[in-house]
């Protein structure tokens, strides 16, 4: 089976920067894999590739089946099939969490207003705020702000989750709330691309842990191989710092 | 400064007036210098001020053709309104050089007056019951009237045949006033400036432009496309204006409108500033009091 | 011969003044809506990806921006017609306004979008919304809210600014204002009055400046 995402020695430049360096990396369909390393690795440029919020400088890299990067390539279509869950939240502040949800099922997917908003109901309720529809961002916590970002991928049905530190942002005593709706999804068999430094998350429900550093993929293992037995002294480091407290 | 230029004044008098003893040659006595300045006025008038300063101050068009005009090519001020002016200096002083203009468009002028800030007014000033409470007129010096200007070919000959045609004029002119009396039907568009109402007209904005025919034939006299037709329709009689209160100063001025009428120099003048550059003959000078040639305007 | 009351003259001839008055509110409206779409896509113009849109949108603010206002007005009422385009004397005031102001619509609305942040446009494309798509639900919205305040004051100068509407012999308030002035000389009475008639417009529009300003700051507060 073709993997879901392909990267084949794929480079990327800011300026003279050399941010990812010959990354080969594959994703199959249903797997859940955390990337992670200290900052400034490259983890978040690759993530970010992946929908072309960057664009690569060379090598190839194949998402769903399209070359992201090819000229031809409609992006706008590729993007509907991918979820992106921001650090930041990045929900619209003009709009209610429910209108944050359906907006694109309306004006990109052209569903229907009933059935656009009976989903964004159900996914409301799925991430455990059914009562925050008519909330505007500003009066969420940043935990209820991130799940509502969560429904509002998941409503366009992509087939492809990506999670760029999704929790970094948050009071520890709101994490568990959002990691909690991220573990639902696994079980649901979603695809995903987690970049975290949650190590109890990576270690509970990933398939596979990446290990980045100064653009290079270091190490790529199962979790629980990955934390018992790390191969390489860099991710060893990283282990031992990260895992302390 | 002033003073050193007073100074220069009197070296070049003097020179004249050397060059001309020797011009004369053998002629034992030289005219007399007080000719060019005549007894001096009583102390506190406005003429005595004058003299005592040594040069006339005059408030005139600088946007005229054919009256006041500053033209660019010469940077030299031309017209009739400065040739007059000159004509007074040379009265009260001997000299017409001994003139400083002064620019004075139409709201200035009674201000300028008042405020002490020219001497007189030569400015294409049509006298008024109502102006002639705020100051003084001369006699009149010249008799303008009201016409309209055209594109050479247009329909409009007369105006009579304004009616339902848009013709144009500067806001608060008596130019306004009148074309609204004897054109009622005509529509009437208003500007800040003549120049502005040509610009419209060659625009197509509007079919004519009413003001004194002076005026106009000072634009026709710088476009050829346009021309002067139906003659005039009220009588507008320029005169000088005065600060209240400076008799010796109207009488002065009186004097040599007067003595320009009768000698003939009037025609000179009128020929050389008007007649020459907008083809017009010079016409008989107006006489009288301004009331009694208001009589015998066109109804 | 009844008194002569202070205001009389203003009185008998108020509706010249109302007929001046509807031509400038027509005037400003007309100007304001279509300096808003033209002043919205040449400031959107300034950021796209694509330069020599933005190269266009740079050319028209710093054109329109640094000629007078009158200079663009004689431009349309005296100049076009010598180009054989003759347009209408309000149709000579409205486009100039028009294009005018635009230049300032332009320079708000691009400090505006600006001010959003880079992270509701990466939001809105991961959804698969196209850049226009993404301006126009997510970015101008956004956008216009903060410029609310800017445009407000504009259109308030660009009220006041169809009086220079005058000059080409629009029978705007203040023409009418010039015109009853040269016939009565009743100066202080009627440029009260005609002053009097502004205010009429520009202070209710100044304090639905300020109350959306306020609505806005509370509605933010939470953000």
């Amino acid at each position: 089976m073709a993997p879901m995402i392909s990267f084949r020695k794929v480079n990327k430049w800011f300026g003279s920067n050399h941010v990812l360096k010959d990354v080969t990396f594959d994703v199959v369909e249903g797997e859940v894999v955390v990337i992670c390393g200290p900052s400034g690795s490259g983890k978040s440029t690759l993530i970010r590739c992946i929908n072309r919020l960057e664009p690569i400088g060379n090598g190839e890299l194949v998402v769903d089946g399209i070359s992201v990067n090819d000229r031809k390539a409609d992006i706008n279509r590729l993007r509907q099939e991918i979820g992106i869950v921001f650090q930041s939240f990045n929900l619209f502040p003009h709009m209610t969490a429910l209108e944050n949800i359906t907006l694109a099922p309306l004006k990109v997917r052209k569903m229907s207003k009933e059935e656009a908003e009976a989903t964004g109901l159900r996914l409301l309720a799925r991430v455990g705020m059914p009562e925050k529809a008519n909330a505007y961002p500003a009066h969420l916590s940043g935990g209820q702000q991130q799940r509502v970002a969560i429904a509002r991928a998941l409503a366009m049905h992509p087939k492809i989750m990506l999670f760029d530190e999704p929790t970094s942002a948050l009071d520890p005593e709101m994490i568990k709330e959002v990691l909690d709706a991220m573990k639902d999804l696994v079980k649901d068999g979603m695809t995903m691309v987690v970049v975290t430094h949650e190590m109890g998350f990576a270690r509970e429900v990933s398939h596979r842990i990446t290990f980045m550093d100064n653009g290079i993929i270091v190490e790529e293992n199962t979790p629980a191989e990955f934390f018992a037995n790390p191969r390489s002294e860099r991710t060893k480091q990283f282990l031992s710092k990260i895992l302390k407290h | 400064m002033k003073r050193l230029l007073t100074f220069f004044s009197w070296v070049i008098l003097l020179s004249l007036a050397l060059g001309l003893v020797a011009g004369c040659g053998p002629t034992p006595v030289p005219p007399t210098p007080t000719k060019a300045a005549p007894t001096k006025a009583p102390e506190g008038t406005l003429l005595r001020k004058i003299q005592d300063r040594g040069k006339l101050i005059l408030g005139v068009k600088y946007d005229v053709p054919l009256f006041g005009y500053l033209n660019p090519q010469t940077n030299q001020l031309e017209g009739f309104d400065v040739a007059l002016g000159k004509e007074i200096a040379k009265k009260i002083f001997g000299d017409e050089t001994k003139v400083e203009f002064k620019q004075a468009v139409s709201k200035d002028r009674i201000p300028f007056l008042q405020q002490d800030v020219v001497d007189l007014i030569i400015s294409t000033m049509t006298i008024t019951e109502a102006r002639e409470k705020e100051i003084d007129f001369s006699e009149v010096y010249y008799l303008a009237g009201q016409s309209l200007l055209v594109p050479k070919g247009s329909p409009i000959k007369s105006i009579a045949d304004l009616e339902g045609r848009t013709v144009a004029s500067v806001k608060g002119s008596t130019s306004e006033k009148n074309i609204r009396e004897k054109a009622p039907k005509a529509n009437v568009i208003l500007f800040d400036s003549y120049s502005e109402c040509v610009t419209a007209m060659v625009g197509k904005r509007a079919e004519a432009v009413t003001t004194d025919d002076i005026i106009l034939a000072g634009f026709a006299s710088q476009n050829k496309d346009l021309t002067l037709v139906g003659g005039l329709f009220t009588y507008e009689p320029y005169g000088i204006g005065i600060k209240k209160g400076n008799k010796e100063l109207v009488d002065l001025v009186n004097g040599v409108i007067r003595d320009l009428k009768a000698s003939g120099r009037w025609k000179e003048i009128y020929t050389k500033e008007i007649g020459d550059k907008a083809g017009i003959p010079a016409p008989v000078p107006p006489i009288g009091d301004w009331r009694e040639i208001m009589k015998s305007a066109p109804k | 011969m009844p008194p002569d009351y202070v205001g009389k003259v203003v009185i008998d001839n108020l509706p010249l003044l109302l007929e001046g008055f509807w031509i400038t509110i027509w005037l400003s409206i007309l100007s304001s809506l279509i300096s808003l779409v033209l002043g919205t896509v040449i400031g959107v113009a300034r950021i796209v990806p694509f330069r020599p849109l933005r190269s266009f949108g740079t050319v028209y603010v710093e054109f329109f921006r640094n000629t007078p206002l009158l200079i663009q007005l004689f431009f349309f009422y005296h100049g076009l017609p010598r180009a054989g385009i003759t347009f209408s004397a309000f149709e000579s005031a409205l486009w100039s306004l028009a294009i005018y102001h635009a230049a300032y619509v332009a320079e708000a609305v691009r400090a505006g979008i600006q001010s959003i942040h880079r992270g509701q446009m990466e939001a809105a494309r991961s959804l698969g919304f196209s850049y226009l798509a993404t301006m126009r639900y997510i970015i101008l919205p956004q956008a216009f809210a903060i410029v609310i305040p800017p445009l407000g004051n504009l259109f308030i100068a660009l009220l006041k600014n169809t009086s220079l509407a005058s000059t080409i012999a629009v029978a705007e308030l203040l023409y009418q204002g010039e015109v009853l002035d040269s016939r009565t000389f009743r100066t202080f009475e009627i440029f009260t009055a005609v002053g009097i008639l502004y205010l009429c417009l520009t202070l209710p529009l100044g304090g639905f400046v300020n109350l959306v300003e306020r609505r806005l700051a509370r509605a933010g507060r939470g953000a």
